[in-house]
């Protein structure tokens, strides 16, 4: 493989993880979104947004692989670059549970085997410690995660109740049919979570330098008219988590903090900070910069 | 010909007792929805603690109830009797049976203002910027329409068409924005455009309840124009009804009204132009009864739609814009079936 064209942010991250940026032709139009992050990348050729990529713009690099999340853009994509002699490769690299497989799927395209067993095993080491701990956990705390929308829980196939689940917290909404149901005010207040998480969408969080806007919703949430009812919100365990470590490859951060969160004597030795520093450091190569939780 | 004038006599104050009969039913109606609204709920108060709640200025009962079921089920009565209400003065006005508080693009409107207030202002945290910013964007909508005939001359194909196509604008200004949005961003949009009554607290109360009621005195004195401009631009002319000014002050307030209405809530279609649809095939197009009866059947409907939402599938809520069509649509098809004679 000679030439790439990736248009997730979430597999620019793998490939600079795996040494391989500079086979990079082509970057989604993000990219430059965030320049802090991508202090290279971002000069590169754009092909458009990650859901509906230029496919003209990609011809005309003539990468050898283009790579997108499984389900978007469209089949459409293989139709259109195919005549070019263009491979679609789809990868994810969202999901927990197969990250690491898809590392190592990548790596062995990209000849970058070593590279990518060293992601792959980190990564699973860290999984692991936080599974072996909590695993001798009789009773799991009650969690509400709310989506980024008021009043909309993240059900069964949210990647908020995969990571719930990895952190040792027993999500509230688990047993919905849905993924990001709406749901009564009254029902969290009758529920009585332990513990309750925000997901908070705010934009780029690398480049953000004061934790203000995380702070302030964290407010508007323990003000919520009849909350101070909730256990949570009384005994001040409402934490905001910025959308960067939600999902894709730093979701280890963001279930660090939520394990942290939920047990706070058993991960007393765990710091989500450093772990955050050393993925940054490590594999992207850049320092550590701005705001992701609140407390 | 005294006997036979006092015989019309009799049968006019027949009639407007039976329009008058229909809104006391309504409103009674009204009241029992309102009750089981409060009653209804994840914490399982039964109906007269619920009320006594109410009244109880302690415990969790009174808190939940209070700060919680009240809310919600006055919003729901604000929203459904607000855009009942604009329905009617629209369809009086633009004298189209299709026009809704919708027709001058208020809702895309709002949505755009919504998608710029999530998009843009992630980091301006307050409660009110999404709304501020639907609301903003709604009146724009209706005043740029107000403009164009104030150019062109009120007409109604002029602003149902500029309506139409301002609503094309936002529309598309509003799927630019989504395409240009991360996941989470259009995710939010797309819940937004669902309507909630979940964000109702008596603060929001307050500032929707005065944009939807001041406005209701100063339509209702014009009733009896609405009336007249139903036998056409140049009969209530005739009649001594200034047309311009009473099509423009009214189309001002109903557009304040729907704006208050959605942003709170989201978008709730279809009520808005059918509320009024409902009322006219049982009581007449009298718009002294008509908009008053359309307010209480928009009311009625949304408040059942959002009990029903909340209890159907609890504790996962059916969203209320969702809702509303579900249990608005097979009774307005069941009136439009019965219906023998023309009423529009």
């Amino acid at each position: 493989m000679k030439k790439l064209v990736i248009l997730t942010s979430d597999a620019l991250e793998i490939i600079r993880a795996l040494n391989a940026a500079e086979l990079v032709a082509g970057v989604n139009s993000g990219t430059e979104e965030n320049p802090l992050f991508w202090p290279k990348l971002k000069d590169l050729p754009k092909v458009g947004r990650w859901n509906g990529p230029n496919y003209e713009l990609i011809a005309g690099l003539n990468p050898d692989l283009v790579i997108g999340y499984a389900g978007r853009p469209g089949p459409e994509m293989e139709k259109k670059l195919s005549p070019f002699g263009i491979t679609v490769l789809r990868l994810n690299f969202y999901k927990i549970k197969t990250l690491a497989k898809e590392v190592k799927i990548l790596g062995s395209i990209l000849k970058k085997e070593k590279e990518a067993k060293e992601f792959a095993d980190w990564y699973q080491q860290k999984i692991e410690l936080i599974q072996d701990r909590i695993r001798k956990i009789d009773k799991l705390p009650n969690v509400y995660i709310e989506s980024y929308t008021d009043y909309h829980s993240t059900g069964p196939g949210s990647g908020a109740d995969e990571m719930c689940a990895y952190a040792g917290g027993h999500n509230i909404s688990s047993g919905f049919a849905i993924p990001y149901p709406e749901v009564t005010p009254e029902w969290v207040v009758a529920k009585n979570p332990d513990i309750i998480v925000k997901a908070a969408s705010i934009g780029r969080c690398y480049q953000i330098p004061k934790p203000d806007k995380l702070k302030n919703i964290r407010t508007g949430i323990i003000k919520r008219p009849a909350w101070d009812n909730i256990s949570a919100v009384r005994k001040g365990k409402v934490y905001v988590l910025a959308n960067d470590i939600w999902t894709g490859p730093m979701a280890i951060v963001g279930i660090s903090y939520m394990a942290k969160w939920f047990h706070p004597a058993l991960f007393k030795d765990i710091d989500p900070v450093l772990i955050h520093k050393e993925y940054l450091k490590k594999f992207q190569k850049i320092k550590y910069s701005g705001v992701y939780v609140y407390p | 010909m005294n006997t036979e004038s006092s015989d019309i006599h009799k049968e006019y104050r027949n009639l407007t007792g039976k329009k008058t009969a229909f809104i006391i039913l309504l409103f009674i109606l009204l009241l029992f929805s309102a009750i089981i609204g409060i009653s209804k709920g994840a914490l399982s108060i039964g109906m007269f603690d619920s009320i006594k709640a109410i009244f109880k200025d302690s415990g969790t009962a009174h808190a939940i109830v209070w700060k919680l079921r009240l809310p919600r089920v006055i919003m729901a009565i604000l929203v459904g009797g607000g855009l009942g209400f604009a329905g009617t003065v629209f369809q009086a006005v633009l004298k189209n049976p299709l026009a809704s508080p919708y027709t001058l693009g208020i809702a895309s409107g709002a949505g755009f203002g919504a998608v710029v207030a999530i998009l843009f202002g992630s980091g301006i945290a307050s409660e009110y910027l999404v709304p501020g910013f639907a609301f903003f964007f709604a009146l724009t909508s209706s005043f740029f329409i107000l403009g164009i005939s104030g150019i062109k001359g009120p007409s109604s194909e002029t602003m149902i068409l500029a309506g139409i196509a301002t609503m094309f604008l936002f529309s598309s200004l509003t799927s630019f924005f989504q395409y240009m949005g991360t996941m989470e961003q259009v995710h939010e949009v797309v819940f937004w455009f669902f309507g909630s009554l979940s964000r109702a607290g008596w603060k929001e109360i307050g500032l929707a309840g005065a944009m939807i009621l001041l406005p209701f005195p100063f339509i209702m004195k014009m009733s009896w124009d609405f009336n007249l401009l139903s036998a056409g631009d140049e009969a209530a002319k005739a009649l001594g009804v200034n047309v311009k000014r009473i099509k423009i002050t009214s189309i001002i307030l109903a557009s304040l009204i729907t704006s208050g209405v959605i942003c709170f809530t989201g978008i709730i279609g279809f009520i808005g132009l059918v509320a009024p649809h409902i009322c006219r095939m049982l009581i007449g197009s009298d718009h002294r009864f008509l908009l008053p009866a359309s307010a209480l059947t928009g009311a009625v409907v949304v408040l059942a739609a959002d009990t029903l939402g909340r209890t159907l599938w609890a504790p996962q809520v059916i969203p209320i814009g969702i809702m509303t069509s579900f249990i608005g649509v097979p009774f307005f098809f069941y009136l439009l079936m019965k219906k023998t004679k023309e009423y529009w």
